[in-house]
């Protein structure tokens, strides 16, 4: 039973995985609503710059002339942050109702990190369009590079320790 | 000291090993497997890419590792001064 449900739960989580991947390649800007979406309003409140949605390109600040376009939307940061979640509360998946949860909360997790370190990434990349001749030594796109390198495995690191704690303190309970 | 800034960097490297293999996967395994190095320019620009990305999450681990060590041997010395008076 349990290893049935562990190979249960090992296929749904690389059908996910790669569903999100599928998702991610095939869709328009468009489609991408429910993650650009809230990501744009909570760079807004981060920044005070009015994002509007423009068909077809993404979500556009014409005050900052920025536009938080497809490659923006952070979905590989969601899977990667998902597989994690998953091999980190791996010990829980034992029924089917515990893999599901585990599943679930790894997803919705995901979700909520990818909207949170994707918009931290961003503002850091408006402040730093702005103030790019300060850092004169590297091109932009160098900067923008490294970056997203350290604000993303920053995002997987802090989310990792967030996991362990959550789990060490539904351990003790 | 040396060795106690090495015994922090390697904990810190294990700390995070399931992050770093996360990163790792998505930014250097998955691009490999859709073919990102196949031809010959893609695979310069799939080398570069891979380079900076292998580099920067391992450097920050360092640095972290780097930054513990330094503030553990600074609190012990202050607690030597502090307990010398």
């Amino acid at each position: 039973m349990t290893m049935k449900t562990k190979i249960l739960a090992i296929a749904a989580t690389v059908l996910i995985a790669w569903s999100l991947k599928r998702h991610y390649a095939d869709a328009r800007v468009d489609d991408l609503w429910w993650i650009l979406g809230p990501t744009s309003r909570l760079v807004s409140v981060l920044t005070g710059a009015t994002f509007t949605m423009q068909s077809g390109e993404g979500y556009f600040s014409r005050e900052h002339l920025f536009l938080i376009e497809k490659t923006c939307a952070g979905i590989n940061f969601m899977i990667a942050a998902f597989g994690m979640l998953v091999c980190a509360w791996w010990h829980r998946v034992g029924s089917g109702i515990a893999s599901m949860q585990v599943l679930g909360v790894s997803l919705l997790a995901s979700y909520v990190a990818a909207v949170l370190v994707n918009a931290v990434r961003i503002t850091v990349a408006m402040w730093l369009a702005a103030h790019s001749a300060a850092l004169s030594t590297l091109s932009a796109a160098d900067i923008h590079r490294l970056e997203g390198i350290t604000v993303y495995f920053g995002g997987l690191v802090a989310l990792y320790e967030v996991a362990r704690r959550l789990d060490r303190r539904a351990v003790t309970v | 000291m040396n060795r106690t800034l090495w015994t922090r960097v390697g904990r810190a490297f294990r700390r995070m090993a399931l992050p770093l293999i996360a990163y790792y996967g998505i930014t250097l395994a998955l691009p490999l497997m859709n073919g990102a190095a196949r031809s010959g320019a893609a695979f310069a620009a799939f080398v570069d890419h891979a380079l900076i990305v292998l580099v920067v999450p391992a450097a920050i681990i360092v640095l972290a590792g780097a930054v513990d060590a330094l503030g553990n041997a600074t609190v012990a010395v202050a607690r030597a001064l502090i307990a010398r008076r």
